[in-house]
């Protein structure tokens, strides 16, 4: 595992990433982390900031497996 | 000196009903927190136990109550850095940091959150999310204002002579925002094009990064940003201010110093006129860089940033008296004139056809004027950056050869090392250690040169060890043009009648004003510091606009402060932050090859692609942790930012103080054999109730390695606590009962999941704890007796714990689990301690401040005046907690009192 300081400044560049594969449909963290080619935990923190700073939102729908799917949120950039 | 009844340290919940308390009485209390909000640990929580009340509900009152209180006074974001008896009183002296935001302004509309650059850690969501530079530390915080965490100043922008906020471009350029990077980069040097091409970068020199892989490509990102704006805006987006004002300032030379200072005053609404004696604005931006540096479009679109303010330029108009430009109705004048006279070498020839100045034969080419060299050998004599220059443009005029003769070796030559490569990529020969001692010629013109070889003395006055000939060494070349770069000097003769000047020819000038003998003449740029960087003239254009515009309104120069900065971060503090460092290699600077390069004047470097420029910006460091790129200014609707803010010290006086600094976690990396830090599903209670609060970090409880909701929740009590082999025998009173609080909340909130609790032995000892462990139970919460020896993490992200079955005859047994909650121990504080100069605050065994009379009078230290509340003497829960905070108001209320009556 990466140092979290390293993973978690990542996350602005990683915003218009993450948002462009968002484009395509609400999706799981394991299912962004793939089309990033990036392990599901830096990408966790990258969407849960981009959760906590209004950019995207859960859906309800929530995986056999056990995962939430999440969608941009309209408003804020 | 101000004057308190008593002083609290720490506005937890104990702090917190300690001020409370002793307010309602009529005390005046000082409360000091260190945070930037008052409520400690306990509005972090979900609920407490055993009642299962909302902490946030029982807590934000209290902290409301706290900060609304007439007689109480809170500090927050400060400490007491000293408490020293006086008169029978205590002196605590407080230093009150710097936010950078005005607190009387800020509404905490979290815009500046929004916009902020930079992500880190958030602590007050125990690292499981980012928070932002710039933040409002938790939704409930009391006070509500934002404050901006800095760091220092990041050592890229130390460096920048004028000051522009690398990290802070870097830091939107990472973020996509390259309009915003732009206009940034403006606010301290109007020639962004110019700089992101010929800018020789001091800011890389200082880049963290270098230490590791290597400096961020930090010019070559502004290259980018320049151009991405500029080919989306060919014109600036803005024109003159609305505000004018009647004063007139003549700026004389129209180089980066002089177009530096006319932008900073006309943005103040000057009306400036920039004098040029040559064709073309630039100075030597235009005529000495070549174009394959710097090309002139480049300049020119920058120069437009500068003409769109009402700047108004004459060229081909020569200045040579600055009185002059008084009679006319100037009120004040820049002299930036550069250094435009080449040094000549004083050797036989130098008069002879064939011979040129560096700078003459630069100023030629860029004006258009068409040498023909080819098949011809050119001779540059020098070793800088316009020898380097000089010589790669006589290549690509067709030359067959070219050399150049710098009497020291490589090592001593000022031209940059990478300047040199690319001229020997090129095919630029090199002598060094040779110098010319005559140039011979034929019918006027130069045909031969006699030069002689060198050897290295002892060091010179500049440092370097001095060139001295070698007898006899002499030999002669065939030459066609012999270019002389070997230095330059600024042409102020005319001006010497009027101001001081120094022996080189330079202007005297003050040094921080750059105000010269002359009261309504500044000078700066080469014309003051001798052939300098770009940037260090463009610096200088900025400082003088400064301080022009403060003698344009008659105020005080010398005692202005001109761009306050924090200090500069240090490198072993930034690397400090991180355990370890991802391997990020730096991108090459791609160049077009050299056969090719040679043959035109072509840009001779390939610009970054946008998914470059965020690869490379994203290898920063954030050093200064706040970028200083402004977006925060920028978005605040209440203007309540302040990057001047200072840190406050204060002395007060105060009859008593009350110890309340609260406990610190077990951090549970001590324990290497859990994986805390290693396997992203072992996770601390800290965090797990930070998980089930309302304010959580994630959208329910997940799992940090993938986001799963977990389904099968392990809990290992007594980590670090109890444990010696970590240095903390002791009981930590809370974990049993919050570990049962959590696992019936997640019963609520995860019906489906299982929950462990594996313990040596469960201690519900306090008023309705025996219940709320039965009710547990009852719920289906299962308890396994038996310490774990360690734990593995498994690929899908679930963990091996491995224990010791006690209850079932001992035997060693694995269990898997997706989600691990470590039940971490209480630590206590003890660097409180400290405060006291002059009396010893004593501890107890397990450090702990010691209750010197725990059974009679709780409250009293070894310190008499001096109480104590809450954790800070003992592991304790919140009821306890408020008991003895309640016991320290009462104790203190009587040490007041009766010592009044005494006097």
């Amino acid at each position: 595992m990466k140092d979290k300081r390293e993973v978690i400044r990542e996350e602005m560049a990683m915003r218009g990433k993450i948002t462009e594969i968002l484009r395509d449909g609400p999706k799981t963290v394991p299912e962004v982390a793939q089309a990033l080619g990036r392990p599901t935990e830096e990408v966790m923190f990258w969407m849960m900031a981009m959760r906590k700073y209004a950019l995207i939102e859960e859906t309800e729908e929530i995986t056999e497996d056990g995962y939430y799917k999440y969608r941009l949120k309209e408003g804020r950039k | 000196m101000k004057k308190y009844d008593v002083l609290v340290i720490g506005a937890g919940i104990a702090g917190m009903e300690t001020s409370l308390n002793l307010g309602d009485m009529g005390y005046k209390v000082l409360l000091v927190e260190k945070t930037p909000s008052v409520g400690g640990k306990m509005i972090l929580l979900s609920k407490v136990f055993p009642t299962l009340d909302c902490a946030s509900c029982i807590s934000t009152p209290k902290m409301a109550a706290t900060a609304h209180h007439p007689n109480i006074t809170l500090l927050t974001s400060s400490e007491v850095e000293e408490v020293a008896r006086k008169n029978g009183n205590f002196r605590a002296r407080i230093k009150r940091r710097a936010v950078f935001v005005d607190p009387a302004k800020c509404t905490g509309c979290q815009e500046c959150e929004f916009a902020c650059t930079v992500a880190v850690p958030d602590e007050y969501n125990f690292g499981l999310v980012a928070r932002r530079a710039a933040h409002i530390p938790f939704p409930q915080a009391v006070p509500k204002k934002a404050v901006i965490e800095r760091a220092g100043t990041s050592p890229c922008s130390f460096a920048c002579p004028t000051y522009i906020k690398a990290h802070g471009y870097i830091a939107l350029a990472r973020a996509g925002r390259f309009e915003q990077a732009f206009h940034l980069i403006m606010e301290d040097a109007p020639l962004v094009g110019t700089l992101g091409r010929a800018c020789y970068a001091p800011c890389e020199d200082e880049c963290t990064r270098g230490s590791l892989e290597g400096p961020l490509p930090i010019r070559r990102i502004k290259r980018f940003i320049a151009d991405y704006y500029y080919s989306r805006h060919p014109e600036p987006e803005y024109g003159p201010p609305e505000e004018k004002k009647d004063q007139k300032v003549a700026v004389v030379g129209s180089g980066p110093a002089g177009l530096s200072a006319a932008y900073f005053l006309a943005q103040k609404g000057y009306r400036v006129v920039i004098f040029e004696a040559q064709k073309e604005p630039g100075g030597m931006l235009r005529y000495a860089l070549p174009s394959f540096r710097l090309p002139k479009d480049v300049v020119e679109r920058d120069i437009k940033n500068i003409t769109a303010l009402g700047v108004e330029i004459k060229a081909s108009t020569r200045v040579e008296s600055l009185r002059e430009l008084r009679e006319k109705g100037f009120d004040a004048v820049f002299l930036a004139i550069g250094t435009w006279e080449g040094r000549k070498m004083g050797i036989p020839g130098e008069e002879l056809e064939g011979v040129e100045d560096s700078i003459e034969f630069l100023k030629e080419v860029n004006s258009g004027r068409e040498y023909e060299l080819s098949g011809k050998r050119v001779l540059v004599v020098g070793g800088g950056n316009v020898a380097i220059d000089s010589a790669r443009v006589a290549l690509r005029l067709g030359a067959k050869e070219v050399i150049v003769q710098y009497r020291r070796s490589r090592k001593e030559m000022p031209a940059f090392d990478w300047e040199v490569t690319d001229a020997e990529e090129e095919g630029v020969k090199f002598q060094y250690l040779k110098a010319p001692v005559r140039f011979i010629g034929e019918s006027g013109r130069v045909k031969q040169v006699e030069s002689i070889k060198m050897r290295l003395g002892e060091p010179d006055e500049s440092g370097r060890r001095k060139p001295i000939p070698i007898e006899g060494s002499q030999e002669r070349m065939d030459v066609d043009l012999v270019i002389l770069a070997i230095g330059l000097k600024p042409a102020t003769s005319p001006f010497a009648s009027e101001l001081e000047l120094n022996k080189n020819g330079t202007v005297k000038v003050n040094s921080k004003t750059l105000q010269t003998s002359l009261p309504y003449v500044f000078a700066g740029g080469d014309v003051v510091t001798g052939p300098s960087m770009i940037v260090e003239a463009m610096g200088q254009g900025k400082r003088a606009a400064f301080f022009i515009d403060l003698f344009l309104q008659g105020k005080d120069l010398e005692s202005a402060e001109y761009e306050y900065k924090l200090p500069k971060v240090s490198r072993e503090e930034v690397l400090s932050r991180q355990l370890t460092h991802s391997k990020l290699p730096p991108l090459e600077r791609k160049m077009v090859p050299p056969s090719e390069r040679v043959k035109d004047f072509r840009e001779e470097e390939l610009p970054m692609s946008e998914e470059e420029v965020l690869y490379a910006s994203s290898r920063c460091l954030d050093c200064g942790i706040c970028s200083e790129c402004h977006e925060c200014v920028r978005v605040c609707p209440a203007d309540a930012i302040d990057f001047n803010q200072k840190p406050v010290k204060m002395d007060v006086e105060v009859d008593a103080v009350v110890l309340s600094q609260g406990f610190k976690l077990f951090p549970a990396e001590k324990k290497p054999q859990y994986g805390f830090g290693r396997f992203p599903n072992v996770i601390n209670a800290m965090q797990m109730d930070r998980l089930l609060a309302p304010t959580r970090p994630y959208n329910t409880v997940l799992r940090p390695s993938d986001g799963k909701v977990p389904d099968n929740i392990a809990y290992v009590l007594c980590t670090g606590s109890r444990d010696r082999t970590v240095g903390n025998p002791i009981c930590s009173q809370i974990c049993c009962m919050y570990s049962l609080k959590q696992a019936q909340l997640l019963m609520g909130a995860l019906p489906l999941a299982d929950i462990t609790i594996y313990y040596m032995d469960l201690r519900a000892f306090g008023k309705g704890y025996e219940e709320f462990l039965q009710q547990a139970k009852d719920m289906g919460v299962q308890f396994v007796k038996g310490r774990i020896a360690k734990i593995e993490q498994k690929e899908n992200g679930n963990l091996l714990l491995h224990y010791e079955d006690i209850e079932n005859g001992g035997i060693k047994k694995v269990a898997e689990h997706d989600l691990v909650v470590l039940s971490v121990g209480i630590l206590p504080n003890p660097e409180i301690a400290k405060i006291f100069k002059e009396e010893k605050l004593e501890l107890d065994q397990f450090f702990y401040i010691k209750q010197v009379d725990e059974d009679l009078s709780p409250a009293r230290t070894s310190i008499e005046g001096v109480f104590v509340a809450g954790t800070a003497a003992g592991p304790k829960d919140i009821p306890d907690s408020i008991l003895t905070a309640g016991a320290a108001s009462a104790e203190v209320a009587a040490y007041i009192e009766s010592r009044r009556r005494a006097k």
